[in-house]
Order: C-alpha cells, then sequence, then structure tokens
C-alpha cells in the first residue's frame, strides 16, 4: 500500500478540508491547535492504472500548516513532518510520498540526520520527495504547451525560478540536453549553487527575477514559499507561458492578463477515476482526474513495485530517472495537465 | 520573504547548574517520582481488582518503583530537593478519580486512566525531556521510557480483549479525564519550556500514544478524534 503526506494549503482551508472530510471536530480550530495536532491517517486512495493494475493507499494529513513557517515555527514544521513519516512507516505503508511542503521542510531542516522518531526507526527507503516526476512533468508541459502556443523553444528564453533546487536543477538539465532552448535564464537566491549550476549545465544566464522575467517567453516557476511571490504583468513578453510548479500555487489568481499563460505544474492527469475524498477537498480543480505528479510518483513505485526511495537527497535526479518514471507515468495513463484549469 | 533556514534543531545550551534550571526541576522532578509512584500504587490496586492478572501487574508496579527510584536520583545529582507537595495536588484529580473508580470496580476506568491516560503522559514526556536531559537523566529516562511503551500495551490488550462491553465506559471515562490532562499540561507548561520541552510538543507527542492505544483497542480514527475534542472542550468549559 502507497501512502502520501499532505497538509492543507493554509489555516484557512482546514476547515473546509475537515468537513469535506466528515471530521467537523478539525475544523474551526486555531492555529495552536494544529501546532500540536498529531497526523492522522484521513483518507484511502485507490488508482487503477491504464494497465488494469489496482492499488490502494493512505493520505496522511501531517496538520502542518505553511503559516508555521511564515510565523517562525520551524521546529513546529519538523515535529510534523517527522511525525507523519514514523505514522506512515507505523501502518507499514510500502512507499510513500511526501507532498506540499513535507520535502521542503525534510530537505532544509536537514532532517536526514534525524533517523529515531520515538521508538521508530524512520526507514528512508520507504519515502520519496516526488521530485523526480514532478520534474518530468514540467518539462513535459513546457514543451507541449510551447508548442500550442506556437513557441518555437528553440527561438525561446526559458526562465528557471528556483533553478538550484531539486526540481528547478533537473528541469534545467532536461531543457539543456533534451530541448533546443535558445537561452536559459537560471534565477536562485544562493549565488554559489547558481555558479556551481551553471558550470554543469556549461550554460545558462545567472539573473536576479526581476531581470530574468521581462526577458522570458516562458517561465518555469518552481520555487515553494510560505507566501506567494507578486509578479507584475505588464513587465512579462505576451505571449508568456508561465508553468506555476511551486507550492502553493496561486499564480495563475494573481495574474490574469491576455497574453500570458499560467498552468498549473507539477500536475497530472489520470486517464481513470481515481477513487479519493482529499483531491476534492485540497482543492485539485478536477479531483477525480488531477493528482500531483510527486503523489503520482508514490503511485507509480506501488504499481511497479520499485519499493525504493526513488527521489530521494538534493540534486539526485538524472535525465535517465526521469525517463525511466515518465516511461511508468505513461504506461499507467497518467499524462501531464495541459489545458489551464484556474486561468 | 520569509525562508527556510536550518535553526530548527538547534537548542539553546541549557545551563543544568542554573537557579532557574533547578528551581523548575524541582517541580518537574517531583511531578515524575509521584507520577511514577502513583502508577506502582495503581498497578497495585489493579492488581487486586483483577487476580487473573495479579501477577503481571504486580511486576508492572514493581517497575514503577524501580523508575521512581531512578528519578529520585536524577534530582540529588543536580542537587535539586523534589517540591513534593507541588506534584501531589499536580496529580490530585487523577488521583481521586482513579479511587472512585477503584472503590466502585470500574476496572475499565481505572486502566482508562493509569494504562493509557498516566503511559501515555508519561512517554510523551520522557520522549520529549529525553533530548534536553542532562547525561546522567538522559540514560535513566530511556531506559524507563522502554518500560512505559510495555505498561501502554498492557492496557491496551485487555481493554482490545474486552471492547464491546468497555466501549461507553471508555468513552465516558475518557470525556471526564483527557481534560484533567489538558489542565495538568497547562500549569506544567512555563516549567517544561526551561527544560527545553514545548507544550505543543508535550500535547503533540501524548495526543500520538494516546489516539494509538485507543485504535489499538479498536476505536476507529474518527472516533478517536471525537474523543480527544471532547476531552479538549470540557477543557475549554
Amino acid at each position: 500500500m502507497f501512502g502520501l503526506i499532505g497538509h492543507s494549503p493554509s489555516l484557512e482551508r482546514t476547515h473546509e478540508i475537515a468537513r469535506e472530510l466528515g471530521l467537523p471536530e478539525c475544523a474551526d480550530r486555531d492555529l495552536e491547535f494544529w501546532c500540536s495536532a498529531p497526523p492522522q491517517a484521513v483518507d484511502t486512495v485507490r488508482v487503477r492504472s491504464a494497465t488494469g493494475q489496482e492499488i490502494e493507499g493512505q493520505y496522511i494529513d501531517s496538520g502542518f500548516l505553511p503559516e508555521m513557517l511564515v510565523s517562525n515555527r520551524g521546529k513546529t514544521a519538523v515535529r510534523k513532518v517527522l511525525n507523519a513519516m514514523a505514522h506512515a512507516q507505523k501502518m507499514g505503508l510500502s512507499v510513500t510520498a511526501l507532498g506540499g511542503f513535507s520535502s521542503i521542510v525534510f530537505e532544509n531542516f536537514n532532517l536526514s540526520q534525524t533517523r529515531l522518531v520515538r521508538n521508530v526507526e524512520l526507514d528512508f527507503a520507504r519515502f520519496t520527495t516526488g521530485n523526480t516526476h514532478t520534474a518530468y512533468i514540467i518539462c513535459r508541459q513546457v514543451e507541449a504547451m510551447a508548442k500550442r502556443l506556437n513557441l518555437e523553444l528553440s527561438r525561446s528564453t526559458v526562465a528557471v525560478c528556483g533553478a538550484t533546487g531539486d526540481i528547478g536543477s533537473a528541469v534545467c538539465q532536461w531543457l539543456n540536453e533534451r530541448t533546443d532552448v535558445q537561452e536559459l535564464l537560471l534565477v536562485a537566491r544562493q549565488e554559489d549553487r547558481l555558479q556551481a549550476l551553471r558550470a554543469d549545465l556549461g550554460r545558462g544566464k545567472i539573473l536576479p527575477m526581476e531581470e530574468a522575467l521581462p526577458q522570458a517567453d516562458v517561465i518555469v516557476w518552481v520555487a515553494s514559499m510560505p507566501k506567494g511571490v507578486e509578479i507584475d504583468p505588464s513587465t512579462l513578453k505576451q505571449p508568456c507561458l508561465i508553468i506555476d510548479g511551486g507550492y502553493p500555487k496561486n499564480m495563475g489568481m494573481k495574474i490574469q492578463s491576455p497574453g500570458i499563460h499560467v498552468l498549473s505544474g507539477g500536475i497530472v492527469e489520470h486517464s481513470l477515476d481515481i477513487d479519493s475524498r482529499i483531491m476534492r477537498a485540497i482543492g485539485m480543480v478536477n479531483p477525480a482526474r488531477h493528482v500531483f505528479a510527486c503523489f503520482a510518483e508514490s503511485m507509480l513505485l506501488e504499481f511497479e513495485k520499485w519499493y525504493t526511495n526513488f527521489s530521494w537527497n538534493r540534486n539526485q535526479i538524472t535525465i535517465a530517472k526521469m525517463l525511466q518514471i515518465g516511461e511508468a507515468s505513461v504506461k499507467h495513463g497518467f499524462k501531464p495537465l495541459l489545458l489551464d484549469p484556474v486561468g | 520573504m520569509p525562508q527556510l533556514e536550518a535553526t530548527a534543531a538547534i537548542d539553546n545550551e541549557i545551563d543544568y547548574q542554573s537557579e532557574t534550571y533547578k528551581d523548575a526541576y524541582s517541580r518537574i522532578n517531583a511531578i515524575v517520582i509521584e507520577g511514577e509512584e502513583e502508577a506502582a500504587n495503581n498497578y497495585v490496586r489493579l492488581a487486586e481488582l483483577m487476580p487473573e492478572q495479579a501477577q503481571e501487574l504486580t511486576g508492572l508496579a514493581k517497575m514503577e518503583v524501580r523508575h521512581k527510584k531512578g528519578f529520585t536520583a536524577c534530582g540529588k545529582n543536580l542537587n535539586v530537593t523534589p517540591d513534593m507537595d507541588f506534584a501531589q495536588k499536580f496529580f490530585s484529580d487523577l488521583h481521586g478519580n482513579f479511587q472512585v473508580a477503584a472503590a466502585a470496580g470500574n476496572i475499565v476506568t481505572c486502566l482508562l486512566i493509569q494504562s493509557l491516560i498516566i503511559e501515555a503522559f508519561a512517554i510523551s514526556a520522557y520522549n520529549v525531556y529525553i533530548p534536553h536531559a542532562d547525561d546522567f537523566a538522559r540514560k535513566i529516562t530511556e531506559t524507563v521510557v522502554k518500560d512505559e511503551y510495555m505498561h501502554l500495551n498492557f492496557g491496551e490488550q485487555w481493554l482490545k480483549a474486552n471492547f464491546e462491553s468497555a466501549k461507553d465506559e471508555l468513552e465516558r471515562a475518557n470525556r471526564e479525564n483527557l481534560a484533567i490532562v489538558w489542565r495538568m499540561l497547562d500549569e506544567v507548561a512555563s516549567d517544561a519550556l526551561v527544560l527545553g520541552m514545548e507544550k505543543e510538543a508535550l500535547m503533540e507527542d501524548f495526543t500520538i500514544a494516546y489516539q494509538e492505544a485507543l485504535q489499538n483497542i479498536g476505536f476507529s480514527t474518527r472516533e478517536t478524534l471525537r474523543m480527544l475534542t471532547a476531552g479538549l472542550a470540557a477543557a475549554a468549559a
């Protein structure tokens, strides 16, 4: 049985999610409640592959909220992720994806140093960040949407915001090696990592965000921040394709301008209905069919019985692994989301 | 823009010899000693009520006495005199409820108070304490917490075997006693913080252990959520 560790995108949304899941006890609670709430397995998810194979998984809400990071409650965030992982392991789940901020918290707080959670010794082989599949899907979204919008990548400038992150660096690699993209703009906070990335790629222009965005025909946004970033659409090229692969997704709501196409990145559409309540609860536009690519990775690992932490540690994603998970993705009936459900 | 930085796990250095630390420790240490004493007495009483399990329960009681000795040594090691008056008052509500239930022969309520609530409380407190403890206390606490999981298991097994007949009484006893636990946590929050233990971490760990025990006994996730929040509502009332 596979597992998904997720959380509400905001405190406000916890109220709706709790009601949607039939847990009125957890609705209308404040941040303090969630700071001391334990992880809960709140939904069973059933998925059928295009091959006919059926699998079942558990969705565990870690109780984490992005507001915890905004209010400097890093310790609380860490506890949420570790406790949810211990819970997944105790439930005997074979492979569990760390969704939303979970993998970001795990990575940024260096949680691989913490193996012991109370009486549970975490077996990291049972967890995956899902980033390989997410990166693969984002790349496919760039390729397919560019085509749909008549943007020739060979004449396009692509800005990758969050380029040095796990997903960002994989996307840069793919665009560099598997497409004929004209120019790559690398945007991230840490200069040393940017330099290393450019050295690896052997190309790319390092620019601050405000300089990069107006030059870009395609913007791949893979930086995750507890609060959204304001982008002034009047400074962007027209047409401009924005793949919003960050978390939480809110660009489509903010940028509404003709000629600017915002697509929710890192989301797959399944060819068959997925039986769950959680996808509706967390606000998927088409909850029976749409799922985060990182969650889908744990489903793919379960379908293929690849019981391993397929995506783990920072910057370990290779094109070969992206192709491998991509092949499984196609085989089992997932495809990149293309029509923007927001805009 | 807030950034995620790897600072969460780093604690401020604790000065175990500072007056502030020792003052807070005098109450927390007393609570732990008193808790183990209460537990030992409760298991002795349960052995009278449950003759078939008497041998096992007497064994558990002996373990709690050993724990009490260990924690007494932790206080001595830091030259702290435990404030036992405070600790007895701290446990008085749970103590009273256990005595009333025992006098009425309500084994289910007695097990919920001792084997589930007190054990889960101890497990959470010890788990949260261990990373912040002085070297002497850490070794002792690590050994103790392993035992406490076994004690939680005893209550779970018996209540699981008798789940259908025990269910209503468990729900009632939960309502009456869980609120006391939240109040107890409030009472020690500031002292616990001096020892490096945050109230929300204590509550979370307690809830994890307690909810897991309730689920092992036979309650569904939804039922346990209702029970946990019933306790919260009673505490707020």
